[in-house]
């Protein structure tokens, strides 16, 4: 007993499971097909609507308003292939919006490539009447799984979906995908043939874009309607400041600088030789040329102590001469000499002894550069260390 | 002497020249065919258009253009083929009778036209290894894929059809262009 109820169980478990399925599928179809007769509704003018989703079927259709329409048995469907017997189609009735009734007639075995005559009548009233094509009136569901990717080159994006599978026919499909920006109305629409994919160009950096995809048969062999749009995938394109190629590059940029730096650094003279070099200037050599006399040699010249360029020794020495000579005292006679001996003078007086000793005593006494200066015409005083003034030149006179 | 040895050579070489049973390389590509239908397309728009020579003197005989996809699947290739090759014989019969008929210049040029490319439709399928069409002898080949015609614009839209239909499903699904593909 229990075993029994377990297994009653389990299928009325795989029923409920089942149904619910075939539910969502029904579900599913019946929103397809509402959709397609609201495409055709609007597109097709003649009547009945037909269109063909496969390779062996065809659904036509018209619409009644409530006022008029009846139940389905009040009508006829009759279709007629070339050169062949007329067949009968049952016809089904659904409520429309808008308080009108769709009547429909579904054929599951179809011949193509040949005129296919259909009368419609109302309690044997013809209402519609049309000749048409099979093969011309295909109206297919959108592809499936659009995708988007990107690309290695910037401002792209690849389009990709799933073609319908329907044998004989995938060579004669045509695509058009239609993108825009999102947040705009304004969009570019491209068209491919027999292709599931589809590189969309010419795009903005960083910007969201939102894409959608049709299919319609081409029209050489097959034709019908555009099928409805895929629900839109969104996808941004590469923007053009990666952060993380930003931020390498900037680490990049600073490692070269700094070592650039630190190479400059260590070479700073050698370059600023290079660059900056040093224009040898004479002015050490000549004192206060420049400065003070403004280059001007001769005046340079006259204002310095003469016969200075005859002496280089001179230029290195920075003693200047005593302006001021102090002689000893010469006794020649009672009277010292007053006067200051010239150096000439001085070196005579000195073979005399008394008077050399004392003499060079006082020489001694105030060495001077006067022993190396002796060609020099000293213009300056003399000082006498006696207490007699008496002009100087007599005794010298005397002595020499 | 000289002239004699290049001569033999040549010879020779025509002789011994490889691939002689099947020289033609595969056309696969159906832009051939879609070029076709939108001729023959033209070629019925014009004699609709045209009033006079609409009918003919006798009926002609037509290959049935109906395609029932269950039907055809059930056919194998040769039969497949083989419905094409007399379809496109007898279309050729018929047209060219046609021509006869038409006095108009405009329409001589389309059946002109139409009658070239069931010509190289024949070259299309030979290159595909598909099996030409032998007539049956002392008479036109009947049977349940003809059917007969008396307009001239029945039979440019048979041959309309006939191209779009049978003829573009046996060159989209032959075995010879799909050896390379997945």
């Amino acid at each position: 007993d229990k075993k029994m109820t377990n297994d009653n169980l389990n299928k009325l478990l795989v029923f409920c499971v089942l149904f619910c399925a075939q539910k969502t599928s029904i579900v599913h179809g019946v929103q397809a097909l509402e959709t397609k007769v609201a495409l055709l509704l609007h597109v097709e003018p003649e009547n009945p609507k037909c269109f063909a989703e496969g390779t062996s079927d065809l659904t036509c259709f018209w619409e009644e308003d409530e006022e008029r329409a009846g139940s389905a048995d009040q009508y006829s469907f009759i279709y007629t292939y070339q050169n062949e017997n007329s067949s009968k189609c049952a016809v089904t009735a659904l409520p429309a919006a808008g308080g009108k009734r769709l009547y429909f007639c579904r054929l599951s075995q179809t011949q193509l490539f040949v005129p296919l005559d259909i009368r419609v009548f109302r309690d044997n009233l013809l209402i519609h009447n049309r000749s048409l094509f099979i093969e011309v009136v295909f109206l297919l569901d959108p592809p499936a799984n659009l995708t988007l990717t990107s690309t290695e080159t910037q401002g792209q994006l690849k389009a990709s979906w799933l073609p319908p599978s329907l044998k004989y026919m995938g060579d004669s499909m045509m695509y058009e995908v239609s993108y825009t920006m999102a947040g705009s109305h304004i969009g570019k629409v491209e068209e491919v043939q027999a292709s599931s994919e589809l590189i969309l160009r010419g795009l903005q950096l960083g910007t969201k874009y939102k894409v959608r995809i049709r299919v319609k048969l081409d029209g050489i062999s097959y034709s019908g309607y555009w099928s409805a749009w895929t629900d839109p995938v969104l996808m941004e394109t590469m923007s053009d400041l990666d952060p993380l190629i930003v931020s390498l590059s900037l680490v990049i940029s600073l490692v070269l600088t700094l070592l650039s730096l630190i190479v400059l650094m260590s070479h700073r003279r050698f370059l600023l030789k290079k660059i900056w070099p040093i224009i040898p200037t004479p002015e050490s050599k000549f004192q206060g040329l420049f400065k003070v006399y403004g280059g001007d040699f001769q005046v340079w010249l006259g204002h310095s102590t003469g016969g200075l360029w005859l002496r280089p020794a001179y230029f290195y020495s920075k003693e200047f001469p005593a302006p001021l000579e102090v002689l000893s005292e010469v006794s020649l006679g009672p009277a010292l000499p007053s006067s200051a001996l010239p150096p000439k003078a001085s070196e005579a007086l000195g073979e005399e002894e008394d008077e050399d000793k004392k003499l060079k005593r006082a020489i001694h006494q105030h060495p001077a550069p006067q022993t190396q200066s002796s060609l020099l015409e000293s213009h300056d005083a003399y000082v006498t260390l006696n207490a007699q003034n008496h002009s100087g030149e007599e005794p010298l006179d005397n002595i020499l | 002497s000289f002239h004699g040895l290049f001569a033999f050579l040549l010879m020779l070489l025509e002789w011994t020249k490889p691939g002689l049973s099947n020289p033609l390389r595969p056309i696969c590509d159906l832009r051939v065919l879609k070029h076709f239908i939108e001729e023959a397309r033209d070629a019925e728009a014009a004699m609709l258009a045209c009033k006079e020579g609409r009918g003919l003197p006798e009926p002609v005989t037509v290959p049935q253009t109906k395609v029932d996809f269950n039907v055809w699947e059930r056919k194998n290739a040769l039969e497949q083929a083989q419905e094409v090759q007399s379809g496109l014989w007898l279309l050729n019969q018929a047209i060219g009778s046609l021509r006869a008929t038409v006095t108009n210049t405009a329409l001589h040029s389309h059946i002109d036209n139409s009658l070239r490319n069931i010509f190289s439709i024949g070259q299309v399928l030979r290159s595909l290894n598909i099996q030409e069409y032998t007539p049956p002898a002392g008479g036109v080949a009947g049977g349940e894929e003809t059917w007969r015609v008396s307009s001239a614009s029945e039979l440019l839209q048979v041959h309309v059809n006939f191209l779009r239909g049978k003829v573009h499903l046996l060159l989209s699904n032959t075995p010879v262009c799909h050896q390379g593909s997945s």
